[in-house]
């Protein structure tokens, strides 16, 4: 029966695509097959030449559309589809196709990505440790701008739109086109790198941990604060009355900073109610409740700026510089 | 013998293997009519055959052995090849069932190209409609066509092989058997793909396969009982049915025999190249491991299926060109 004409390539815009995908890749990675075979099956299934660069490790694995090993054509392409398997961004996987991937394309790299991240995971022991020092050598604006430069070449990352971005333990970089996926970051500006990271440390002190006690976007890019970005330059001890108010009203009311964020986050009432799981009528309640603990009527809209103002500062106040 | 765990898989032929089992037609006598229809065992096009002009297509009709009925050859003859041709007669894979002459010719393309080969594709009848020994003969009578218009067909008879994949290298096996008990024609070479060879389908490998993979130990029970009837397994089976069942293997051309290690021909094709080995002849075997059968065909761009390919391509170099 060899004979029968079943491609793997006729996986295309079928129905069943999206899960034969899924279920390639997750035997890839029971059966434990390595970074190659990884690679040639986005490469086979997507039609397309594909390509895993792990600049940290120094691994670069390219696979034409037939499943052959290719020689690396280039650093790369802004344009090309393409995700991030390590949250650093350090490791890509692309397809070598320009535009917005289509479902079975976005599949195929979440899936090949996790499997590679996967294979890196169990590998890292042997692999060479990341070059953190390389990274944080291209975003130091004391740093020679020829020594950056070579830096960038050698993070194979020379290419327009990559951005700094500030993680808790230290910078990494975003190359264009990679969605980002960070437990906690500030991103910078697609612009000089020493300048992008430092507006993404500026960024990351407005991202919150995403716990009870700190709710908020996890992630925040500094292109969309605007002038909010100012309140960073607040002094760390500077006295904000409204800073003790909102701690007297989340230590009286175990309820209160939940709600006061779902308030000031949501676009209505109701849809607050619905991100708290809460009938409107009792978080109307409680929102009335919480004005009164605070001090200031927070359902008009200079009332809310100022609530959000202060949920701000407090988030800025828990991450210093 | 105790049934012992499978080989496993090659990881990347596993990962496959569970796309192509969800195209793969059920291989039952029952739903015959069904796989044969099947848009997965559907050969190339006149057009996707040429290649962009880099070879011609024809047919052509010739004698079926005595009474037969007539049979229809498809031949390629790429356009490009300078000086002597050679030419590699093709007999189709599918079990003894299912197929057509069209069925894997595409794969021989690139090696008629880079070998100059003119392609002769036959198309035999099938069991179980047509039952040993029908398809034999067939294709027996359109190698025999073939080798005798060597001239007209435009290739040089001393650089004749026969090649087929499965059942077809099961039938190309045959013929190498059967030309050298008629004396002749003459052949440079024989290319037994995973060949089909034994109707016993009780080595090891076929009970430990048993259920897994492609083409099953059910599946080949149902082949060999399409084409044998209540022969099949017992004393009186015919080499050129099932040419496992030769008791002489001396005399025979050189041997290309390849197979998976996770498949049920696993044992029966290493059996016969050992067997060619030690009746003096020349064969070379590989076993790819964690193959399933047909591998090659049915995901080519995996790094086993590329290796078997090029071995295929090294043993074809060193044929016509050594």
């Amino acid at each position: 029966m060899r004979d029968l004409a079943v491609r793997l390539a006729a996986l295309d815009a079928d129905a069943g695509a999206a899960l034969r995908v899924i279920a390639y890749f997750d035997s890839l990675t029971e059966t434990r097959a390595g970074l190659q075979a990884i690679v040639r099956g986005a490469a086979v299934l997507a039609g397309c030449p594909a390509r895993l660069d792990d600049h940290a490790r120094r691994v670069h694995v390219r696979v034409d559309a037939s499943g052959a090993a290719a020689p690396l054509s280039s650093s790369g392409d802004p344009g090309w589809m393409c995700l991030a398997v390590v949250p650093d961004g350090s490791a890509l996987l692309a397809l070598e196709r320009a535009g917005e991937p289509g479902p079975v394309e976005a599949m195929i790299l979440e899936r090949a990505a996790g499997a590679a991240r996967a294979v890196l995971d169990r590998t890292r022991g042997r692999a060479p440790a990341a070059d953190p020092a390389l990274v944080e050598l291209v975003v130091d604006a004391s740093a020679p701008s020829d020594v950056r430069d070579q830096a960038v070449h050698q993070l194979n990352l020379a290419v327009p739109g990559v951005r700094a971005v500030a993680l808790p333990g230290g910078p990494a970089l975003l190359p264009p086109g990679v969605v980002p996926s960070f437990a906690r970051a500030g991103i910078g500006p697609a612009i000089d790198l020493p300048a992008s990271y430092a507006a993404a440390r500026v960024a990351l002190r407005f991202a919150a941990d995403g716990t009870p006690e700190d709710p908020g976007p996890t992630v925040v890019r500094y292109d969309d604060l605007g002038a909010l970005a100012l309140l960073a330059d607040l002094p760390a001890d500077a006295d904000v009355p409204d800073l003790h108010r909102l701690e007297h009203a989340t230590t009286a009311a175990p309820w209160a900073l939940a709600t006061l964020h779902a308030y000031a986050d949501a676009a209505s009432l109701r849809a607050a109610a619905t991100a708290l799981r809460l009938h409107h009528s009792t978080l109307q309640d409680r929102i009335a409740q919480a004005a009164h603990l605070l001090g200031w009527s927070i359902t008009t809209p200079a009332g809310r700026l100022r609530l959000q103002v202060a949920l701000t500062l407090r988030r800025l106040r828990r991450h210093p510089r | 013998m105790t049934t012992t765990l499978p080989p496993p898989f090659d990881p990347e032929l596993a990962a496959a293997l569970g796309v192509i089992q969800e195209m793969l037609p059920p291989f039952t006598l029952d739903s015959l009519a069904e796989a044969r229809g099947g848009g997965a065992v559907a050969g190339p096009t006149d057009v996707q055959l040429r290649r962009d002009g880099a070879f011609t297509v024809a047919e052509r009709v010739v004698p079926g052995l005595g009474g037969d009925p007539d049979i229809t050859l498809l031949i390629c003859t790429p356009t490009a090849a300078a000086g002597t041709l050679g030419c590699i007669y093709h007999t189709h894979g599918g079990g003894m069932v299912l197929g057509d002459r069209r069925i894997g010719v595409e794969a021989l393309l690139p090696w008629a190209e880079q070998f100059g080969l003119v392609i002769v594709s036959v198309e035999y009848r099938l069991a179980p409609e047509t039952p040993h020994p029908g398809p034999i003969d067939d294709c027996w009578a359109g190698l025999l066509w073939t080798a005798a218009h060597a001239d007209e067909l435009g290739f040089d008879p001393d650089r004749l092989i026969v090649a087929g994949g499965s059942a077809g290298g099961g039938l190309a096996a045959a013929l190498a058997l059967r030309a050298r008990d008629e004396g002749g024609p003459a052949l440079l070479g024989q290319m037994l793909m995973c060949p089909m060879l034994d109707d016993r389908n009780d080595t090891p490998s076929a009970v430990q396969m048993d259920g897994l993979g492609v083409w099953d130990r059910q599946a080949n029970l149902m082949g060999w009982s399409a084409l044998l009837g209540d022969r099949r397994g017992g004393p009186e089976v015919s080499p050129y049915a099932a040419p496992a069942r030769a008791d002489d293997l001396s005399g025979l051309p050189p041997a290309f025999i390849d197979v998976g290690s996770a498949e049920t021909f696993r044992d029966e094709d290493v059996a016969y190249a050992t067997r060619i080995w030690q009746a003096g002849g020349r064969a070379e075997l590989h076993v790819w491991p964690g193959g399933f059968h047909g591998f090659d065909m049915m995901a080519p761009a995996a790094a086993l299926s590329r290796d078997a390919q090029d071995a295929r391509v090294r043993w074809l170099n060193r044929l016509f060109n050594g």
